[in-house]
């Protein structure tokens, strides 16, 4: 009995915090406003406005807070946008030279720019990926992305069918990533250098010969 | 007095000692560091701490003549003009003055226009003073620096039952989750998630890991042993901004306040204990 108008009072105690609750979803920010304030932060310098304008992708990944969150529906939308996002170069796929990767990959400099006492200019290149992987062995990386040391060796490409059909798509699949990382792995961590013009194909062909090339340091 | 001075010594000496370990080539902060380079500042870094020294005090003492000077003493923080004990602890909040929410350094800026008769642009350049250089001594660190140190054991208590401080944490959250900018980050790119994830040698802290988001607010200002000088928040989210590629972040700006108040709010109930110090 005692348990039962326990129960009553409780339900009775809680309708109004309902009502309240579902008032207060519907009082929530509104789009805009939250686009103004994070303009009002920014230095409002008109060569740089074209890095506030959100594009659909970035607009569908910012209403999660992961991917574990997004419909599936969601998820099927941005990897359409970000296929068709995919730019190769001029002579279709091709083994590029991993020196020039190399040094893409570990420049932390691309696409940086700041007014308050650093150099880094606009123009600057590089990928930083050592930041968010584990490449090359006993060179000290992030934990972010997938591990990659010796991944062409554990992707199967050896010399004899690096220049197959079969080998050649594999580097496809890797120069996919690399160019548009959403169109595979919609709204996740890693940039669309591709895509936003950070890297060149030709840097991506480089980038993915590294990390794919039988002699390149990463699979020794 | 004489404490003072040992004080003084010590931190000077500690300060010289950091400036000379490693960087003789690093002069932009953004350059990664060697292995043996990293190695050396963790021993400096943990040698510090062993000895219970926190160069970062000494822009506390520095703050206390800099407060004076530029009239502090007459800006309201919260609890009444001049009184800073705590203050920082239940910031951001309203301000019915300027009529708007606001966190401890865009409250700085604000009292600087008010009672030290500065204008928009010098409050700007004055915040702005040490970024992106190393062994810098500004006032403007110094003030914040001594400001928030007299809300040492003091927990966090931003005030959301208030609907303007409310709606300032609705929005961080909501800028917290923004996809943006030319390389698609946004915070959360690096800081939430349950799975513990580490950039280079830096383990970062996530928003969704319980009190952690209150850590790492809790002991700002921050001395960095790797420039030998303290990182005020609105730097810290400079540096952040700066990383995620989007333009350069403005101090005291709106965009500031919430996210202070989304990520200060998340950590409430942790005591405040600054200045931190970090690698």
């Amino acid at each position: 009995m005692r348990k039962r108008v326990l129960i009553a009072s409780l339900l009775i105690a809680g309708l109004p915090l309902i009502a309240v609750s579902k008032q207060k979803q519907k009082e929530s920010v509104k789009e805009e406003e939250v686009m103004a304030v994070l303009k009002s932060g920014l230095d409002q310098d008109p060569r740089f406005a074209w890095k506030l304008n959100q594009d659909e992708s970035q607009k569908i990944c910012s209403k999660y807070p992961s991917r574990e969150a997004m419909p599936a529906k969601e998820i099927q939308r941005v990897m359409e946008l970000e296929a068709k996002n995919i730019k190769y170069p001029q002579w279709g796929i091709y083994w590029g030279d991993w020196n020039e990767g190399k040094k893409l990959v570990n420049s932390s400099r691309g696409g940086r720019f700041a007014t308050y006492g650093f150099s880094d200019k606009p123009t600057d290149k590089g990928g930083n990926c050592y930041a968010c992987h584990l490449i090359e062995k006993g060179v000290p990386g992030g934990t972010m992305g997938p591990q990659l040391t010796g991944y062409g060796k554990r992707y199967g490409i050896t010399k004899e069918n690096m220049n197959t059909p079969e080998g050649l798509e594999k580097l496809k699949t890797v120069y996919n990533i690399i160019y548009n990382a959403w169109s595979l792995y919609p709204c996740s961590s890693m940039p669309r250098f591709g895509y936003h013009g950070a890297l060149t194909p030709e840097d991506i062909i480089n980038i993915a010969t590294f990390l794919l090339h039988p002699d390149s340091p990463v699979n020794k | 007095m004489g404490k003072k001075a040992i004080l003084l010594s010590a931190v000077l000496t500690s300060l010289l000692g950091a400036g000379f370990v490693g960087y003789k080539h690093a002069k932009a902060q953004d350059q990664e560091l060697s292995p043996e380079e990293e190695i050396r500042l963790v021993q400096e870094f943990n040698r510090m701490l062993a000895e219970g020294i926190n160069p970062g005090e000494i822009w506390a003492e520095m703050g206390k003549e800099a407060f004076k000077k530029y009239n502090l003493d007459k800006c309201d923080f919260g609890l009444g003009p001049g009184k800073i004990e705590g203050a920082l602890a239940q910031l951001p909040r309203y301000f019915p003055d300027a009529k708007k929410v606001m966190d401890l350094e865009t409250r700085i800026g604000w009292c600087l226009q008010q009672y030290a008769g500065m204008t928009p642009d010098q409050v700007k350049k004055f915040a702005k003073e040490c970024w992106g250089k190393r062994q810098c001594m500004g006032e403007y660190d110094a003030i914040v620096m001594y400001i928030s140190m007299a809300s040492n054991g003091y927990k966090i208590n931003v005030n959301l039952k208030d609907p303007q401080v409310k709606r300032m944490y609705e929005i961080g959250k909501r800028i917290y989750y923004t996809r943006l900018g030319p390389w698609d980050f946004n915070c959360a790119t690096c800081h939430a998630g349950q799975k513990e994830a580490r950039i280079r040698a830096t383990r970062l802290w996530s928003a969704d890991r319980p009190g952690e988001a209150g850590k790492a607010v809790s002991i700002f200002p921050k001395y960095l042993v790797r420039w030998s000088q303290p990182m005020t928040m609105h730097y810290r989210y400079a540096e952040c901004i700066r990383q995620m590629r989007w333009p350069t972040f403005e101090p005291h700006s709106d965009l500031a306040v919430a996210l202070s108040t989304f990520l200060y709010a998340t950590g409430n109930g942790t005591e405040i204990k600054v200045p931190g110090i970090g690698r």
